[in-house]
């Protein structure tokens, strides 16, 4: 798996609600899981336009508790139908099992970091190793990445791919602790 | 470093030094599942072409949610239950009449030790921290814990709750665990365990104890147990096998923060509409009219609540513009009120009494409330749509509480009944 994304920084700020800002309800209610049914979705509720603007390797940059609100996956499967990283200063706790869950690379508790990007800016972000570019001011940071165990479940395609990976090494007698 | 008993228990359970923050895949000795989400498990077992059970000796399922199937699609659910329960080989299953509240009787039966590392799909699994466990609830997820046996968690840290002082009169612990999860909230105990102790908890009874460990999750705590002590031994000897061993936070274990907290809340406290935490003293509303009342669910299922409401009712009728109900928690509990001649009496003055369960709780599916009602009870959760219809109010409080409303018909201070 690549962990490296290289792209346009697209900047949110603080207290973006999982529902309605990054994803519409309805597709919680609907529970629909496909990321090609929710990506034209994507941040509906603030910048309608998004989808068509962000390519693969773009990275969202966004404040304080990103994803607050009922934990719903749908918004983090909306990020990742478009090949997006995300850096965000908190995520909520429901919201960080989702990430993960949805398979979607990202950094958080990275303080601070709205102050040093702008929309626009180009990124350089190893979501492995925490370590940020924003090669557009010459700026480098190093953040924590997630735990090892955590980065094994997103490279495995996120929670229900790395659960069909579990139950294959239970299969063939392989211990099941990752 | 010193550890919390959450982080003992997962250190025990994984065979690992854990600390808060650590990402582990603790294998659970008890799972529970309950009779809305059988199928729901089957079949995602199935689209994962997976056929038997990592361990069905440690799961307990239930027949709570919709104990009396009063709709075709519920019966046929029941009896899909019945079949994904033989087919896994499941030998736990407490079905319709056999145990009763989910949250409630595997503490009473002995299945719920000190200490014990639990998962469940439902949230207020919180409960068995009453004696002493750590159970999380780990929704939809269960289907990894039981094709695989865990579930990866990250290690929550504990906010300390240390009580003191004594309950005023006319109050309960109902009040004070609504009043708690107000002053808490939702931010400073986010992901954390609620670990409860101090000097007042030796007043406290397992039934409480239930209740203390049940709101907290309403604000987004991971879990909430009680330092287990002598009374969760006098109550365990002769329902547990075997050795009983106690378990404290060492000395030097680090806690996101530790709070002192009276139990003198001063005065019966009500949660108004629209969630648990938002909570007043019963004196702001008094005089609401109410159409519905309950007594019930895994927030107040013991004897000690119909006691309390008995103690109101006695000498009075329930009033004629409300429909009362009480749901006792477990079969158990439900012999106990007919030993205690108390089914008689609510029955004699006008309340319908449930098979033991979740009782309206559970969405309103049994005795529900329409639109433009109000209801008070003793449920977990006020949401609207709580008990079926959108657009009903819906007001939580003790079991004192909400019987002396459903007996005048509006919103009533207990302690008007008690002088």
């Amino acid at each position: 798996m690549n962990w490296i994304y290289k792209g346009k920084c697209w900047k949110f700020g603080d207290n973006l609600g999982i529902d309605g800002d990054v994803m519409p309800l309805r597709f919680a209610l609907e529970r629909e899981l496909d990321p090609e049914v929710l990506k034209p979705y994507l941040m509906a509720g603030v910048d309608p336009d998004f989808p068509n603007k962000v390519s693969p390797g773009d990275i969202i940059v966004a404040g304080k508790r990103f994803g607050q609100g009922n934990p719903h996956i749908q918004g983090f499967l909306g990020i990742r139908g478009h090949g997006l990283g995300l850096v965000a200063e908190t995520i909520p706790r429901g919201s960080f099992r989702n990430a993960i869950n949805a398979g979607l690379p990202f950094l958080t508790g990275c303080e601070g970091v709205s102050d040093d990007v702008e929309t626009g800016d180009d990124l350089e972000i190893n979501f492995k190793t925490g370590e940020f570019v924003n090669l557009s001011s010459d700026l480098t940071r190093q953040f924590q990445p997630l735990d090892p165990q955590l980065l094994a479940i997103i490279e495995a395609g996120g929670w229900h791919a790395n659960l069909e990976k579990r139950i294959a090494k239970l299969r063939s007698g392989e211990s099941v602790m990752t | 470093m010193g550890k919390t008993i959450s982080e003992k228990i997962l250190s025990r359970v994984t065979g690992s030094d854990v600390s808060a923050g650590d990402i582990i895949y603790p294998e659970p000795e008890l799972v529970t599942v309950h009779d809305w989400y059988v199928t729901n498990f089957d079949k995602a077992l199935q689209e994962l072409g997976v056929d038997r059970l990592y361990n069905p000796d440690i799961l307990v399922i239930s027949t709570d949610h919709e104990p009396v199937a009063v709709s075709l699609q519920a019966a046929e659910r029941q009896k899909q239950v019945r079949e994904i329960v033989k087919k896994y080989g499941i030998t736990h299953f407490y079905d319709a009449g056999r145990g009763g509240h989910g949250h409630v009787f595997p503490i009473e039966m002995g299945f719920v030790k000190p200490g014990m590392f639990v998962e469940a799909y439902d949230v207020h699994v919180t409960n068995f921290g009453a004696v002493g466990a750590l159970a999380i609830p780990v929704l939809i997820e269960i289907t990894e814990v039981l094709a695989c046996g865990s579930v990866w968690l990250r290690a929550p840290d504990t906010v300390r709750v240390n009580l003191t002082g004594a309950l005023s009169p006319g109050t309960s612990i109902r009040d004070v665990a609504q009043k708690l999860i107000c002053d808490l909230g939702a931010a400073r105990v986010d992901y954390s365990v609620v670990e409860f102790g101090g000097p007042a908890l030796a007043s406290i009874d397992i039934a409480g104890r239930h209740t203390l460990c049940n709101t907290p999750i309403e604000v987004g705590v991971k879990s909430a147990l009680i330092e287990p002590d002598q009374s969760t031994l006098d109550y365990l000897s002769g329902r547990v096998d075997g050795p009983i061993e106690l378990i404290a936070s060492d000395p030097d274990a680090v806690f996101r923060e530790v709070i002192d907290y009276d139990l003198d809340v001063m005065e019966p406290q009500i949660a108004v509409p629209p969630t648990p935490d938002c909570v007043v003293g019963v004196s702001q509303v008094v005089g609401q009219p109410v159409h519905h009342a309950f007594i019930g669910s895994c927030a107040a299922a013991n004897l000690s609540d119909l006691q309390a409401a008995a103690e109101i009712l006695r000498g009075h009728k329930i009033h004629p513009d409300v429909r009362f109900i009480i749901t006792p928690g477990t079969q158990e509990i439900m012999a106990a009120a007919e030993d205690e001649g108390l089914l008689r009496l609510f029955a004699e003055a006008g309340a319908m009494i449930t098979q033991p369960g979740c009782g309206p709780c559970a969405g309103g599916r049994i005795g529900g409330v329409a639109n433009g009602e109000t209801s008070i009870n003793t449920g977990t959760r006020n949401d609207y749509g709580r008990l079926g219809a959108p657009d009903a109010e819906i007001y939580l409080g003790s079991a004192a509480t909400v019987m002396a409303s459903a007996v005048t018909g509006m919103i009533t201070d207990p302690r008007d009944f008690l002088n």
